[in-house]
């Protein structure tokens, strides 16, 4: 079982408010732009608010699919975007079966979440935190949490939606 | 240059499909923010005299604040005003959700839509592209606002952000409303038929872009302070886990819980329609709007019945307005009731209210069931309140009666049932029973659209805010400003009300953080105003540029003919003393609120209209030349 660390959170508890994905393009890239955040927050009826972010996946598809070998994993875990080498092939969008790696509307470049956290201490609701699959299971027992994530996939995780 | 905004508005003549995109006028924000002080400016300077309000000739604006999509704590709200078709005077109504800080990202602050189109339509913006297209092509014509909302997304894309009408606003309800986000209202001042008349069923938007801050260095810092604030505050828990369904008991408590309609400020069936009993059993989520920690929105569900659906429901005023003022304590018709309301795009204030005033002529015999129908209108007769909420949207047999408004059905009746109408200047009055808190009669005359509670809040007397009161006012003040039953001070507290609740709305905040609990004041906004938008506006700049803004929508309405005379409550109100409860012997001392109000607000006490001197200090002379003040 890895240790990786992602966050994650409950569309459950989630209230759809934004704060992590304003908290995240203010942080990064100086605007208030959702487009722009590293995560997404996605509102699905009924009453669910999927907070949306990068799995960092163990076997992590983005990493194979660059031609450019442009992303790498540091030696904490985290899967990050070299932007000096990043040429904008979009291969990883397309390979990341979470749609949690796009392609930023301003630079041109890859990006996505890496865990930074500065988003799940502003959080108001308490919906995210940072996790790894061994916590998420034992945090979310009854796989009801992880549940909804499934059942939603072909909405939340739809690219032709653009964000 | 202002950071922050679209840096846009659009401009649209629905009579020649023409779409024009016009630079957002910094200027004016100098004098009068963005928002409802914007749209105060707009209509003032576009909107006819001696116009109907459901001719082409109306127009409808729609307007974001200045720091509506920024991180300030509930900045989530844009404000929708024109000429009312309920009240024939300034119309104007606000909501939060997502779509207003949708149309800052697509690049725009304000919409202004004049003329009437010939056939349906809807503008979708998807950032530069803004187009009208054909509304019954698209197949939204004719349904009601959660189909739009699907039928839109699956044409648009999942993350459009939809304000539309329902079938009320079609059908020209005079109290439809306007609905964004599926359950957000703008529900006041009927202004869902204005939208219905210019048949503009809906605006889709899809905003990508940014918003620039003026001091990104500090921004988060200062943001993480007021969120901080924001949720240190001991109203927030409770707001996440009632959001104003707890209202209910609150009221009940000190009488002020309108019930038959507002023969009374007490209900026997309270508990039934408390904000425990919906926690108890039918809350799903409380859910929240853009930048909003406070979360009070509410999704509700009821799993089996007559009554079943599943959505965003309830706020205190349906519990009041669709429950205790029709003598309703069936807490799952009142739920559904609400559901219906947003289904079909109505405010649920005046809906209420108008059935409440036909129950009354019913207890009365002046109605029967040759004037219904066959309905049956007695008091908690939930069955009837679900059935008229239909009839009414779609205006059918009694319910077509009732969709004029409780004024307008009881002119048209006759036979004294007009003494049971609970209105001002036609709007009907909302769920504070003023009898029981006199700063809210006060506050129901003198705002701009007619009876409303929401124009100046003032909350301060209600609460026990007495360290706001001696900070805001001085000590001494107290203890009778704080007295919810003594009608002295009340008209200075209810100007200064006015005077910030509008500014609130100028820039896109809620009133809840702002007015209550009072956690922001003015130097606060000004603080967030600087490292948002770069303004450089001191507390003091913002209070005289609210107090503009009520002085520009008082010109408004007076050029119409409003004097002090229609700034006036129902008999029942003022000469009635109230019969039962916490606040029972009371009435609501009027003329002395007003006389204080006028004097405060440099208005003549006989007309209630402002004097030269105070039209000088504002800045608006010209503008009382031509309502012939000058």
């Amino acid at each position: 079982m890895t240790e990786l660390k992602f966050v994650f959170g409950d569309p459950r508890v989630c209230s759809g408010c934004m704060t992590c994905s304003n908290t995240c393009s203010m942080y990064y890239y100086k605007v208030i732009s959702p487009e722009r955040a590293r995560n997404r927050v996605l509102r699905i009826e009924p009453a669910l608010d999927f907070p949306l972010f990068c799995r960092n996946c163990e076997d992590a598809p983005c990493i194979a699919a660059c031609p450019e070998q442009a992303i790498t994993r540091t030696s904490k875990g985290v899967v990050i975007v070299n932007n000096k080498k990043c040429l904008s092939h979009g291969e990883c969008v397309k390979a990341c079966p979470y749609h949690a790696i796009r392609i930023h509307p301003d630079t041109g470049k890859a990006f996505k979440c890496i865990q930074c956290g500065q988003c799940v201490d502003r959080c108001p609701a308490d919906a995210i935190f940072m996790t790894t699959e061994r916590e998420l299971a034992e945090r979310d027992k009854d796989g009801s949490m992880r549940g909804l994530y499934e059942k939603h996939r072909e909405e939340i995780y739809d690219k032709e939606e653009g964000l | 240059m202002i950071h922050g905004v679209g840096g846009k508005t659009l401009w649209i003549d629905l009579t020649r499909g023409v779409i024009e995109k016009r630079p957002l006028d910094e200027e004016m924000i100098n004098e009068y923010l963005l928002g409802a002080g914007y749209l105060s400016r707009v209509l003032f300077d576009n909107i006819p005299v001696g116009i109907d309000p459901l001719s082409e000739k109306n127009v409808l604006g729609m307007a974001t604040g200045l720091l509506t999509g920024s991180m300030f704590p509930q900045a989530s709200r844009h404000v929708i005003a024109a000429l009312s078709p309920l009240t024939d005077v300034w119309g104007e109504s606000h909501a939060a959700g997502f779509w207003g800080a949708e149309l800052k990202f697509a690049g725009y602050d304000a919409i202004i839509f004049t003329g009437a189109s010939a056939n349906p339509v809807y503008l979708n913006i998807r950032d530069d592209v803004v187009e009208l297209l054909d509304a019954e092509d698209a197949g939204v014509w004719g349904k009601d606002v959660f189909e739009t909302d699907d039928i839109l997304k699956s044409k648009h894309g999942r993350k459009i952000r939809i304000l539309s009408i329902g079938p009320a606003g079609e059908n020209l309800v005079r109290f439809a409303a306007i609905m964004n986000d599926r359950d957000r209202a703008s529900a006041r001042s009927g202004l869902g038929a204005v939208m219905g008349a210019k048949k503009l069923k809906a605006v889709s938007v899809r905003g990508t872009g940014k918003l620039t801050v003026a001091d990104p260095a500090n921004y988060l810092k200062q943001m993480d302070v007021f969120h901080k604030r924001m949720m240190a505050n001991p109203f927030t828990p409770g707001r996440i886990k009632y959001g104003t369904t707890s209202l209910v008991e609150l009221m009940q408590h000190i009488g002020r819980l309108p019930s038959y309609n507002m023969k009374q400020g007490v209900f026997d069936g309270f508990e039934k329609i408390s904000g425990d009993a919906i926690n108890e059993k039918y809350l799903v989520k409380a859910r929240a709007d853009f930048s909003c920690l406070q979360r009070c929105g509410r999704y509700t569900a009821v799993r089996t019945g007559p009554y079943a659906f599943e959505g965003g429901a309830p706020e205190f005023e349906t519990q009041s307005s669709m429950g205790s003022r029709c003598g309703n304590d069936n807490l799952e018709s009142v739920l559904f009731g609400h559901h219906l309301s947003n289904q079909y795009g109505m405010d649920t204030i005046s809906l209420g209210a108008t059935i409440s005033w036909a129950m009354e002529a019913w207890d009365e015999g002046l109605l029967t069931g040759d004037d219904t129908g066959g309905i049956d209108l007695s008091w908690g007769n939930h069955e009837t309140v679900v059935n008229l909420t239909r009839m009414i949207a779609f205006r059918e047999g009694f319910g077509d009666i009732l969709a004029e408004g409780s004024a307008r059905a009881a002119e048209r009746i006759g036979r004294g049932t007009e003494r049971f109408v609970m209105a001002v200047k036609k709007q009907e009055i909302a769920g504070q029973e003023p009898r029981a808190q006199k700063s809210m009669g006060l506050a129901a005359v003198t705002a701009a659209r007619g009876a409303d509670h929401l124009y100046a809040f003032p909350v301060l007397d209600e609460a026990g805010f007495d360290d706001e009161i001696r900070e805001r006012f001085g000590k001494e003040y107290l203890p009778e400003m704080a007295d919810r039953l003594n009608p002295k001070y009340k008209g200075i507290m209810v100007k200064e009300c006015e005077d910030f609740m509008v500014m609130v709305e100028s820039v896109g905040l809620c009133k809840y953080g702002t007015q209550i609990p009072p956690e922001f004041f003015y130097n606060d906004i000004a603080l967030a105003l600087k490292i948002h938008n770069g303004l450089d506006m001191k507390g003091g700049d913002l209070q005289i540029i609210g107090e503009r803004i009520v002085n520009l929508n008082r010109l408004f309405n007076a050029r119409l003919g409003i004097t002090r005379e229609d700034d006036c409550l129902p008999d029942r109100l003022t000469k009635d003393k109230a019969p039962l409860g916490p606040s029972a012997g009371e009435v609501v001392e009027l003329d002395l609120m007003l006389d204080e109000y006028y004097r405060e607000r440099g208005w003549a006490l006989e007309s209630g209209l402002p004097t030269e001197k105070t039209l000088k200090r504002l800045g608006l002379t010209k503008e009382g030349k031509e309502v012939g003040l000058l």
